[in-house]
């Protein structure tokens, strides 16, 4: 019986001899494919899947985008923030000239503006419109002031708390004003919706685990014949785990261009009113879309995330389904 | 091919195989007869190491395989080639993908393993049939291509449980006849079966268990 004889020229009748690492790929690709294909025969329910993780993964990622471009947004504000020194009523021009002067040359000023007790009485004159009020007063009751912008590296909240205590014992002055307290309070907002979308991106992420696992878990429950007579034939747990891991791999992809294109709309959407809200502040911002580094990120982390998934649970089922 | 040294096997307090012996020579073909549930199933998933005995040693191919661990399982049951009563096809795979499952396991790449898969389908007789689904077919054929399949890897050892359990008389001189050749050519064959009209009509030896112990030859030699 010619089936059965181990002929010796077997071996060399192979197309050519394919060493470990061309196996391991053509095998991969091979199973690449086939999850592929698998995924077609029910796109409604993987669709379904693919739209709980995407919600999952847009959520945190459209807060984790707002809030690093609010960041950008807090430093840009900061960098043009001014300190005012109000100087005691009755200090000459003189001496606050001189005083502008010596602030200006002191290593973290990069501009001191003196504006005189007179020059203010006339700004608020043009901007209050209350002319015949002022016009009535014998004395003016304005301070002169000098404004000062510090260098960027004196600006953070330390730093200028150290400028300000030192501004407040110079002779003349009366009072000094950081408007910071805005500034502060925007800070501290950030830092807590930072951690808030930290600690909700953790939990999504282990939603995405656990909707990925569940999937996997019903995926080996309906393919449970065919791992028992994998497993009679011999098929090695690798061998087997292969598929679900792939199966993983394309639910987190979708996943993430679905995600992707959530964020895109959501920034779209949103364009309009932010606008307008930075233009109240003087501001040119503008939330930007996801840049390119941004959506490679999301994509891996998505892909990283549902194979994980896979892989936590796969090792777990394919345990318990042995031949009895 | 195969010994069993004081093979006992407990399933809680109940008795399947107790302190067995038996050494089945390589190249013999031997079937494996008794009613049912007198251990026959629980001996050949003591060779596949679907279980693992409470008591004695189990030699297959010169291996003991207590010795082997839970990884190096899929290796063993490689080496084998089961057919089953019941088939155990896959039926959304089509009987070519079926007979070629174990190769694919083992890696063989595309174009070994159709030349294989058609060798194995054409001993068989079924060659025409690769495109089906094994679900058109009769059930003498199915069978048959549970029998592909389990050659298809050329092992040294093919077990059968029950193999021509619902095939009628004829279907199963057959299906015998199959086994009978892979014989010829040096495959060690045991077979479980209570067909004792087919079985005294072969001339093989016969192991006889019965509660769990084992009568008849134990020791069976080549033919």
């Amino acid at each position: 019986m010619a089936f059965f004889k181990r002929r010796p020229a077997h071996n060399a009748s192979r197309s050519q001899p394919e060493s470990s690492s061309t196996r391991w790929l053509r095998e991969h690709k091979e199973v690449a494919t086939n999850s592929w294909l698998r995924l077609w025969k029910t796109p409604i329910s993987n669709l379904l899947t693919w739209l709980t993780l995407a919600i999952a993964l847009a959520l945190p990622a459209a807060l984790l985008l707002l809030l690093s471009q609010a960041q950008h947004l807090g430093q840009q504000v900061n960098q043009s923030s001014h300190i005012s020194v109000f100087l005691t009523l009755g200090t000459s021009d003189e001496q606050g000239q001189l005083m502008t002067t010596e602030l200006t040359s002191r290593p973290d000023i990069v501009k001191a503006t003196y504006v005189s007790a007179q020059q203010a009485l006339v700004d608020f004159k043009i901007s209050s419109g209350l002319d015949d009020i002022l016009a009535s007063l014998t004395d003016n009751p304005l301070p002169a002031t000098i404004l000062i912008e510090p260098i960027n590296s004196a600006l953070s909240p330390g730093n200028i708390e150290k400028l300000t205590e030192k501004l407040r014992q110079k002779d003349h002055v009366d009072q000094v004003l950081v408007d910071m307290a805005w500034l502060d309070r925007l800070q501290a907002l950030l830092a807590t919706s930072q951690r808030f979308t930290y600690g909700l991106a953790l939990l999504l992420a282990l939603g995405v685990l656990l909707v990925v696992g569940n999937t996997v878990r019903l995926q080996i429950e309906s393919r449970k014949q065919e791992i028992l007579v994998i497993k009679l034939v011999g098929g090695t747990d690798a061998y087997l785990r292969r598929p679900f891991l792939y199966a993983g791999f394309w639910a987190g992809f979708f996943a993430a261009l679905i995600a992707w294109a959530i964020l895109q709309l959501g920034v779209i959407y949103l364009h309009q009113p932010l606008l307008s809200l930075a233009q109240s502040y003087q501001s040119d911002w503008q939330l930007q879309s996801l840049s390119l580094m941004e959506s490679f990120m999301l994509v891996m982390t998505s892909c990283g995330l549902s194979v994980l998934g896979a892989s936590l649970t796969v090792g777990q089922q394919l345990r318990l389904i042995e031949p009895q | 091919m195969i010994s069993f040294e004081q093979v006992s096997k407990k399933y809680h307090d109940k008795n399947a195989l107790v302190n067995t012996n038996f050494h089945l020579q390589r190249g013999t073909m031997a079937f494996l007869t008794g009613h049912s549930g007198a251990g026959k199933s629980t001996l050949l998933k003591l060779i596949m190491l679907m279980e693992r005995p409470t008591s004695g040693k189990v030699i297959v191919d010169r291996q003991d395989l207590s010795q082997l661990s839970r990884s190096q399982v899929p290796a063993h049951r490689r080496k084998i080639g089961l057919v089953f009563q019941n088939h155990q096809l896959l039926m959304d795979y089509s009987v070519f993908d079926n007979v070629a499952l174990p190769l694919k396991i083992s890696g063989y790449n595309d174009r070994d393993s159709g030349r294989r898969v058609r060798a194995a389908l054409d001993k068989v007789g079924l060659l025409d049939k690769e495109r089906l689904s094994p679900q058109t077919l009769s059930s003498g054929e199915q069978q048959r291509i549970g029998i592909a399949r389990a050659i298809v890897n050329k092992p040294k050892l093919i077990l059968a449980d029950e193999p021509t359990g619902n095939l009628d008389p004829e279907l199963s001189a057959e299906i015998m006849r199959l086994f009978q050749q892979f014989n010829q050519v040096g495959v060690s064959v045991l077979i479980a079966s209570h067909d004792l009209d087919l079985i005294q009509r072969l001339p093989h030896p016969v192991l006889q268990l019965n509660q769990g112990k084992m009568s008849g030859s134990p020791s069976l030699m080549g033919h």
